[in-house]
């Protein structure tokens, strides 16, 4: 058997060994659906939790602290305790901030309020923004009191 | 303990380092401004927001709808339970300045390029639509809910139209958004409420 014949036998069957592990789907990894530490620790910066009488008192405190933020009140919705809103960053224009929150209730008298804020369409990860976020929703509610 | 010369400029310039690392981290990120409250806050919250005594809330917001009806607004969105409106209109945002302006710059381009030898035309866009918006909402303001209070923000996204940049076609659709802080439009519009409800409006 010549050197030609036997490479263009070889050939065939090494481009077949190279081309098979391509037809096979990409296994998903085994973290993809557990939960890890990082959208835990997401979570908790965007949560906070109130003593509040109902939700009703809490949906209109965190509208009044949203517009009072200059953001505007894009959808409401008390049944689901849902309030999305978005702002411009003025003077430039050109950066949104928008921002859904849920508020559910976590026992007798207390409610859960949860911020997701996404800036020019990428999800706020900070602590920092959460933070002044809750501390004006904190002084709305201290005021309401007095 | 006295510390050598070069040990004392060593300390004094790690010491420098230590602050302008620190420093940063103490001035707010610019998202995080977004969620803090402005100084002109309160200021465009009293031009925004009115009380009204009376106890019925469903006709306040029923008169808020209307009167938003009469200034030419359209209801896209309204949620009685938390006293919730949010209202828009389309119009045309054509300026005579700008479309004299925009004459303008085209002929002063034009000329220029006729003696410079170059082609360079400079069309400049304009603006062409807007959507003036409302969001409205009505709240109690005590637990027996004889004080309403109505806090309505007024705002528009304007469209520009096409233009040309020398042999560049500029494309239509630039959008910019501005809230309106205009004093006497909020003015006029708690003035035509307080006709709908026979009641007298109140600043805060």
């Amino acid at each position: 058997m010549s050197t030609a014949t036997s490479l263009r036998r070889v050939v065939p069957i090494l481009l077949g060994c190279l081309a098979l592990p391509s037809c096979e789907a990409p296994k998903p990894k085994p973290e993809l659906l557990t939960p890890t530490e990082e959208p835990s620790k997401l979570r908790s910066y965007q949560s906070r939790t109130f003593d509040v009488a109902t939700r009703v008192a809490a949906l209109r405190t965190v509208m009044d602290v949203l517009q009072d933020l200059g953001f505007i009140i894009e959808r409401a919705n008390e049944p689901l305790g849902l309030v999305s809103a978005a702002r411009f960053a003025e003077p430039s224009y050109n950066d949104v901030m928008s921002v859904t929150v849920t508020v559910r209730e976590a026992g007798e008298g207390r409610f859960t309020i949860r911020a997701n804020a996404v800036h020019n369409n990428r999800p706020v990860v900070d602590a920092e923004t959460y933070q002044k976020f809750f501390a004006a929703i904190e002084r709305s509610f201290v005021l309401t009191r007095e | 303990m006295r510390l050598p010369g070069r040990d004392r400029s060593g300390a004094a310039t790690a010491a420098v380092i230590a602050a302008v690392l620190v420093l940063p981290s103490c001035k707010t990120s610019p998202r995080a401004a977004h969620f803090e409250l402005q100084p002109e806050a309160p200021k465009y919250r009293a031009a925004q927001t009115r009380y009204f005594e009376t106890t019925d809330s469903k006709e306040l917001l029923s008169a808020s709808a209307a009167v938003l009806q009469d200034l030419g607004f359209g209801i896209e969105e309204s949620v009685r339970e938390l006293g919730f409106l949010r209202a828009a209109k389309e119009r045309s945002a054509r300026e005579h300045g700008q479309e004299v302006l925009r004459g303008l710059f085209m002929v002063l381009s034009s000329a220029a390029s006729a003696f410079g030898g170059d082609f360079y035309t400079y069309i400049m866009p304009i603006d062409l639509h807007q959507k003036i918006a409302a969001t409205l909402v009505a709240r109690p303001l005590d637990e027996k809910g004889t004080r309403q209070e109505v806090r309505v923000m007024f705002y528009r996204v304007v469209w520009k139209g096409d233009g040309q940049n020398g042999r560049d076609h500029i494309a239509p659709g630039e959008q910019r958004m501005e809230m309106v802080h205009d004093p006497e439009i909020y003015q006029q519009f708690f003035a035509c409420l307080a006709k709908a409800v026979f009641l007298e409006a109140h600043a805060l």
